[in-house]
């Protein structure tokens, strides 16, 4: 009898999911009412016509791109005006990605590989060669962003955003801000720190304090690296690639190591939170677009890729992910229509890197057979006793 | 055909177990000696299998190493069994926590008022409502620096007059184990309660009539009458522990590497799928002996299962 209490139990639990699931089922905004002549988002935004128009066939479009990092609005708009319906798969690491696209089975039409991962991918012929002739966008692009290390001639990828990891820390807590990697060896900050659950990154800062490549693959440089990283590694209070401007806004941590969209959002909650480009240089990095090599919907993928990139559209960048913007287009259209984004982007040494600081800063290459060695030290200093 | 169907058992049977038994031969079986065939292949220089028979995954998970400090050319490098070691003795502290708190609270639920025995129970699985990451961080919320532990404990100092600096609670192991406790306790509460409850109320009185005090009658009645619930509630809290590791990332702010993430960092960042499926393997095999030991000293809690 008291057995037949638990699955009365375990069926209202059910149930109440049941309820909640059908509930949140339901609540699809209607989009489609829009007149004819002017699309309108559900946010009132106004879509700009596409320039040119090109023809699409396609009714469908598959994307693989980072967890929020496209504006819903942009989205929305493309679909509104060519009509096309946007499936959007989301990841949050480059090896997520990877991993899916080779194993093969996908149907993505556009992914976003930050750039160390781009020629891996390129060697494994997981990326199509793009077609010149169908993207229109080219010329929005700053220069300084093209025909990189990663994919000379851009002949795979075009820029999506940019940014660096460096120094960040709380004006208010830290009396003697680090102006160095090496500096964060310091004892007073001890227990204080916040770093990227990214082997490659933080064992890439340690191998730039010992002046050797970020990308090094000799054994006994990254000896010297484990060695170094195991006195920090006490000091480090977290480690996290997900979110770590929570811990040093909620006041868990006073300083470490962040990126560009994570200080610049820290420092608008918090105006104490300064970003520092150490004296090592910064990691510089790199989002782009590319196109997996199946990709089943190539006309909506150059579509998507010439209408979202125009600057009439791409500005809400600056509002909704605040990175540096690689599209001059789109900045010149800030500068014109939405002039505080446009000062708050250029004022800021977080989004609009010093050109000094991109000259002095390091790029994260693939390494290759090197990986496991990376990956053992990390083992190693979080595994061992 | 269907008269068949109607008459014979065997056929029967074999219709009932289809679905199930495509199913764990095509997710579980078949799964299995894949890993198991990619766990003896390397890696290539992109993280692609080169198939091979080569036990050097395994090897280097037991500690042969050709990586030495002392220039011999093999020696012994504990790292992995300390990872090992780590995530079996976070599952064992866990389980024991979990059972002391879960025992007391089961008690008191099978020998409450059957009226308000099923609110009681309804109070436990509440909490499973919300999905585990967000309870997780709930509890993130509750032992920040600034959170609501220490703004109550500041409060109540400040009444007091006492000086107060906020404890450090999050991103600590004693953080892990109030985590990990708090997330496994309902499912050692209900096999715990379920035996407890069939017990037999006249069990208890002949215990009283032959003398027994309620001590006596506790550790030589209740106990061994629930164990089976004990075991089934172990079982299902510490398997599931060794393999976790969301817990002690968000709480103990990825400080330490367990099995869980060992294996998962070797799918993703380290792109070794090899390594990867050697260590798996090997925490199933490790985790089906420590079950089988303990099954064989306290049985399967078979009073529950059946």
């Amino acid at each position: 009898m008291k057995k037949s209490v638990v699955w009365k139990l375990l069926a209202l639990m059910a149930l109440a999911s049941m309820l909640v699931t059908a509930c949140s089922g339901g609540a699809k905004p209607a989009a489609t009412e829009a007149p004819a002549s002017k699309k309108v988002t559900s946010t009132g935004y106004e879509c700009p016509e596409p320039n040119p128009r090109v023809q699409v066939t396609s009714k469908e479009l598959n994307l693989f791109v980072w967890t929020e990092y496209i504006p819903p609005d942009v989205q929305e708009c493309f679909e509104l005006v060519y009509g096309i319906k946007v499936n959007r798969d989301e990841y949050s690491a480059n090896e997520e990605m990877y991993a899916k696209l080779s194993a093969g089975g996908t149907s993505y039409d556009l992914v976003q590989p930050t750039d160390y991962i781009v020629s891996l991918m390129v060697r494994q012929g997981l990326l199509q060669k793009l077609d010149k002739s169908k993207l229109t966008v080219m010329g929005n692009f700053d220069p300084n962003y093209l025909n990189l290390s990663f994919d000379p001639g851009n002949e795979y990828t075009i820029p999506y955003q940019a940014g660096t990891d460096a120094i960040v820390y709380n004006a208010d807590k830290v009396k003697d801000p680090p102006k160095s990697w090496s500096d964060l060896w310091k004892p007073e900050y001890a227990g204080k720190m916040v770093f990227l659950d990214d082997s490659r990154a933080t064992i890439g800062m340690v191998l730039l304090t010992l002046g050797y490549d970020v990308n090094t693959k000799d054994p006994a440089q990254l000896d010297q690296a484990k060695a170094k990283l195991k006195e920090l590694v006490p000091g480090i209070k977290l480690f996290d690639s997900d979110s770590p401007k929570t811990a040093l806004i909620a006041g868990d941590v006073d300083l470490g190591m962040t990126w560009t969209g994570e200080a610049f959002l820290a420092q608008q909650e918090n105006p104490a939170i300064t970003y520092v480009y150490p004296t090592e240089g910064a990691i510089l990095w790199q989002d782009n677009y590319a196109i997996p090599k199946d990709a089943p919907h190539l006309d909506a993928a150059y579509a998507w890729l010439n209408y979202t990139m125009q600057g009439d559209l791409f500005w809400m960048m600056l509002r909704d992910f605040p990175y540096t913007n690689p599209n001059k287009a789109a900045l010149d259209f800030a500068k014109t229509n939405h002039k505080d984004l446009y000062d708050a982007y250029m004022n800021s040494p977080i989004t609009n890197t010093p050109a000094e600081d991109i000259k002095n800063g390091h790029r994260i290459d693939d390494v290759g057979d090197a990986l496991p060695l990376y990956d053992q030290i990390w083992t190693e200093i979080k595994g061992g006793q | 055909m269907l008269r068949r169907l109607r008459e014979d058992k065997s056929i029967q049977g074999t219709f009932l177990i289809t679905p199930t038994l495509v199913f764990m031969v095509g997710l579980l079986i078949i799964p299995l000696i894949l890993t198991t065939i990619v766990s003896f292949g390397h890696r290539s220089a992109d993280g692609g299998v080169i198939y091979a028979f080569s036990f050097d995954n395994y090897l280097r998970l037991i500690g042969y190493s050709t990586q030495c400090d002392n220039g011999a050319s093999v020696c012994f490098d504990p790292l992995y069994a300390q990872i090992m070691w780590r995530s079996f003795s976070l599952a064992f502290n866990t389980t024991v926590l979990v059972i002391l708190l879960a025992y007391p609270l089961a008690y008191f639920i099978a020998r409450a008022h059957p009226i308000r025995r099923n609110t009681f129970l309804f109070l436990v699985l509440i909490p499973l409502w919300t999905n585990f990451v967000i309870r997780v961080y709930a509890w993130m919320m509750l032992l920040r620096k600034e959170g609501v532990i220490n703004i109550v404990f500041g409060w109540i100092a400040g009444m007091l007059h006492i000086p107060f600096t906020p404890l450090e609670m999050l991103y600590t192991p004693g953080a892990v184990l109030v985590g990990m406790v708090y997330e496994f306790l309902p499912f050692m509460i209900l096999p715990i309660y379920t035996s407890l409850e069939k017990i037999d109320n006249s069990l208890y009185e002949a215990a009283a009539d032959l003398g027994a005090n309620p001590f006596r009658t506790f550790l030589r009645v209740t106990l061994p009458l629930s164990m089976p619930g004990v075991v089934a509630g172990t079982i299902l809290v510490f398997i599931p522990v060794m393999g976790t590791f969301i817990v002690s990332d968000l709480l103990g702010g990825r400080q330490v590497i367990l099995v869980g993430n060992l294996i998962q960092r070797q799918f993703l960042d380290a792109r070794d799928p090899t390594f990867g499926s050697a260590a798996s393997l090997i925490l199933m095999v490790l985790t089906l002996i420590v079950t089988y030991f303990y099954t064989r000293k306290f049985g399967f809690g078979e009073e529950i299962v059946v």
